[in-house]
């Protein structure tokens, strides 16, 4: 009796089991990885800001896979093996290349390095620490020449994701004194009391153009105060 | 032998029928009303068209409580699974509209009432038309303004099977001409619609206008702010973004529009002495010399539920939810002081002190009546009977006060009187208000109002003539003609100012006087987009307190000895609930256009940013 019971169940089992197969898909193995880069650098973004798209012909609907980005400007999308497009989108810090696709033959995994041409951009940004005050020093290039500057910020946060949204304290250089290809300074001015007693803050800057509604930033430095 | 029996009364009762009546079979049907008879009976059209009505879009209107917590008018404080309100960023779908399922039925109906209403007579024909151009005009201003130009389908479009869908691909049209053909249906349909003059939940010539002074109002504000900005909005095919050069025509279209609605039958309400009761009154009690166009309920056959969702806590008739929109103090601080002053709440003062009240209410005296009318605030009533709001109590302890609150509402402190109130304000907490505010506005004060099983009968009010004023004065302002000041100076008058309060009219007088004047109507989130400054106002940052819906609670001072001891102190807060700072961004001035509309038509362009 018991024999019987256990092969019928065996069997039962052994058929749904076997069902499984048909209506499952491998799950996507492949990855494409990547930054998003101008002229060897990393370009780095907002936090849950600029986004990637991908497309993939030759299906009858259309639809986007979004490719999200981390802030230090690095992406990663697991995708099947084939042929994609990866789009440069507006909302972001560089120009618009909606129909300047890059074609991606993926079969292996593959590292990426995605050319965008930021209408501004910040070098060699210094942080200094003096006394209750950080001094950050930077050079402004412009990069799309019909660009106008709308602000040059220095942000200052107690957490790793330090940008335009989430910030402890915000100072913007007078534009009158931005000489672009010059060295220019931004004092912090004296921080506040929830900064002044930590071990070390969070610092970055970041410069917007007019046509852009997002900030090209330089990678988050950590600056110990003490 | 049985069976032979049966098979004959069989055999007899099937061939009895072959008769030659056959018209017997040609009877109508009892459950199914045919195009002819729908298109001859003004009965029937009237019910299809209260259909229609019944689906006019909105975004945060037609008492959307959750929409209405998702700008900086408030924040949501109702149960903890809607918290995302308080908790997101615009999609760059927010606000997506593409309704042609809609536009459709209202096509149909055009085509059907011209070839079959036969038995109409021509004046029921034509206002039944003007009707239903009316409600097509409407929904196309809906999508104009969420999605830019779309394409502009007035005749039902047919498939004819050869296999080549591209008639059916219409593009959009530019910004501009959807805006225009809105403008000429109004003016087409306006004089048919005068038959409806007196009744204020269907299309009648004076809605028309008041459609018209809206959407050429925006029309023109895009025309020009959008030129202004430093990167205009714009697609190459004028899809996205108008012209600067047409601002001039928009306004001044707006501008006659209004003025023959303010020269109509209509006058701004203004029946009670208390100025802030009044305003209350004039959205509760259903004034028709008020409202141009409402969208009606009657109990027993069509309520909502807007004061269920949001009565003050204590209050509720009900045993679930309450208190679900919580006003942000932004809000209530744009509520200006009648002496003309800004309307900063003065909390602390020069040197950091907490400045003590006698009164809890006294913090919000001598303020723009409206704020009353609008907004519940500590110190005052609802329903005839005080609401009991107060956060909790402030110690005086060492030079300086300990706030501290109760864990349950309504609790007494030590001394024996109220720790935190009955009606809050509680952080963190559900149902009960997070920003020490509850609205007053369109809540109704009816007997069972806050039940679900009777629910609440109040207008929604589509448009009013307080917008019609303030459209009129943004029109002539731009225009550089003077009379916008007396509009202004009318609806102020109405709000407890005294007369000629303003001299000098700003751009930033009136789009706060719309803030104020039209709060939790549905206009907020398309006036900032219209203007351009959305991106500015809703930055994203999260110590902006226009991006942040912050709160202000009311504590009883503990200082025994001290003159201040049992006055009120103010704090300013951030709520708990409130996680992140509304962010408008530019993708978000053109809700993008669904994938499946671009796929299905490739034709289509795409918003810029998408």
């Amino acid at each position: 009796m018991k024999l019987k019971f256990l092969i019928i169940f065996t069997v039962a089992a052994n058929m749904f089991l076997a069902g499984c197969g048909y209506d499952n898909f491998d799950a996507p193995e492949l990855t494409l990885s990547g930054r998003v880069v101008y002229q060897g650098n990393t370009v780095s973004v907002r936090n849950n800001g600029p986004q990637l798209e991908l497309w993939q012909d030759g299906f009858p609907l259309r639809s986007v896979i979004n490719v999200f980005m981390n802030q230090d400007g690095t992406f990663s999308a697991k995708l099947f093996a084939g042929q994609y497009k990866l789009v440069r989108r507006a909302d972001a810090p560089w120009l618009q290349q909606a129909t300047d696709t890059i074609r991606v033959n993926l079969t292996a995994n593959t590292n990426l390095d995605v050319p965008v041409t930021p209408y501004f951009t910040i070098t060699g940004e210094s942080f200094q620490k003096s006394g209750d005050n950080i001094i950050a020093k930077l050079v402004v290039n412009k990069v799309v020449q019909t660009a106008n500057l709308e602000f040059v910020r220095l942000y200052l946060g107690k957490s790793i994701l330090t940008d335009h949204v989430q910030y402890d304290v915000r100072v913007g250089a007078n534009l009158s004194n931005v000489v672009l290809g010059q060295q220019i300074e931004i004092p912090s001015g004296a921080l506040p009391d929830n900064l002044k007693s930590l071990d070390y803050v969070y610092a970055r800057l970041g410069v917007k153009s007019t046509s852009a509604g997002e900030y090209y930033y330089t990678q988050v430095q950590k600056i110990a105060l003490k | 032998m049985k069976k032979i029996y049966i098979a004959f009364a069989l055999f007899i009762g099937l061939t009895m029928n072959s008769c030659k009546h056959d018209d017997w079979f040609y009877r109508e049907s009892k459950n199914i009303i045919s195009d002819e008879q729908l298109w001859n009976d003004p009965n029937l059209i009237t019910s299809l068209l209260a259909n229609y009505y019944n689906r006019l879009p909105s975004l945060h209107g037609v008492f959307n409580t959750g929409g209405m917590t998702e700008i900086d008018d408030a924040m949501w404080s109702g149960t903890r699974d809607q918290n995302g309100r308080n908790d997101f960023q615009y999609g760059s779908d927010y606000g997506r509209y593409w309704d042609y399922g809609l536009i459709r039925d209202l096509n149909l109906s055009l085509d059907n009432i011209n070839t079959l209403g036969v038995k109409l007579t021509p004046a029921q024909k034509s206002l039944f038309i003007g009707e239903i151009r009316f409600i097509r005009a409407f929904v196309y201003f809906e999508m104009v303004k969420r999605m830019g130009g779309v394409p502009l389908v007035t005749k039902q479009m047919i498939y004819d099977f050869s296999g080549d869908p591209t008639p059916l691909q219409i593009p959009r049209a530019k910004e501009s001409e959807v805006y225009d053909f809105i403008y000429k249906e109004l003016e087409e349909i306006k004089a048919d619609l005068a038959a409806n003059n007196l009744i204020k939940t269907r299309a009648n010539r004076y809605t028309a206008l008041a459609l018209e002074s809206r959407a050429m109002l925006y029309a023109a504000s895009i025309a020009k702010y959008n030129s202004l900005m430093a990167a205009p909005i714009s697609t190459p095919g004028g899809e996205v973004g108008i012209p600067a050069s047409m601002a001039t025509d928009y306004y001044n279209k707006s501008l006659t529009a209004s003025k023959e609605i303010i020269a109509g039958p209509y006058a701004l309400y203004n029946e009670n002495a208390d100025k802030g009761a009044n305003f209350y009154d004039m959205l509760n009690k259903k004034p028709v010399s008020e409202v141009i166009f409402a969208k009606d309920f009657a109990l027993g056959t069509k309520v909502h539920r807007f004061t269920y969702d949001n009565i003050v806590k204590s209050m509720t008739e009900d045993n679930e939810a309450s208190s679900a929109i919580s006003p942000s103090l932004s809000l209530v601080e744009s509520f200006n002081y009648l002496d003309g002053s800004e309307g900063t709440l003065k909390d602390k003062d020069a040197n950091g002190n907490y400045i003590t009240y006698t009164n809890p209410a006294d913090i919000f005296a001598n303020k723009d009546a409206r704020l009353f009318g609008t907004v519940i605030y500590p110190g005052t009533s609802f329903k005839n009977s005080p609401v009991r709001m107060q956060a909790g109590v402030a110690v005086y302890n060492n030079g300086s006060y300990q706030l501290t609150t109760s864990a349950v509402l309504g609790a007494n402190y030590s001394d024996g009187q109220t720790w935190t109130g009955f009606d809050g304000p509680k952080d963190d907490a559900v149902d009960v208000s997070n920003t020490g505010f509850y609205i007053r506005k369109m809540v109704s004060d009816a007997s069972a109002a806050s039940t679900r099983g009777t629910s609440a009968v109040n207008w929604w009010p589509w448009f009013r003539l307080g917008e019609i004023y303030l459209n009129a004065a943004e029109a002539a302002f731009e225009l550089g003609r003077p009379e916008g000041l007396g509009y202004v100076n009318s609806v102020r008058a109405r709000a407890g100012f005294p007369a000629n309060s303003i001299s000098v009219l700003t751009n930033d007088i009136i789009r706060n006087e719309r803030r104020v004047e039209l709060a939790f109507e549905d206009h907020r989130y398309f006036d900032l987009k219209r203007w351009r400054i959305a991106h500015i106002v809703w930055d994203g940052t999260e110590t902006d307190p226009n991006a942040v819906v912050m709160g202000l609670y009311s504590y009883r001072v503990v200082r025994p000895g001290h003159p201040d001891n049992g006055k009120y102190i103010y704090a300013r807060v951030r709520p708990t609930r409130f996680r992140r700072a509304r962010f408008f961004r530019m993708t978000n001035y053109y809700s993008s256009i669904a994938q499946d509309v671009l796929n299905n038509n490739p034709k289509i362009v795409r918003n810029p940013f998408q």
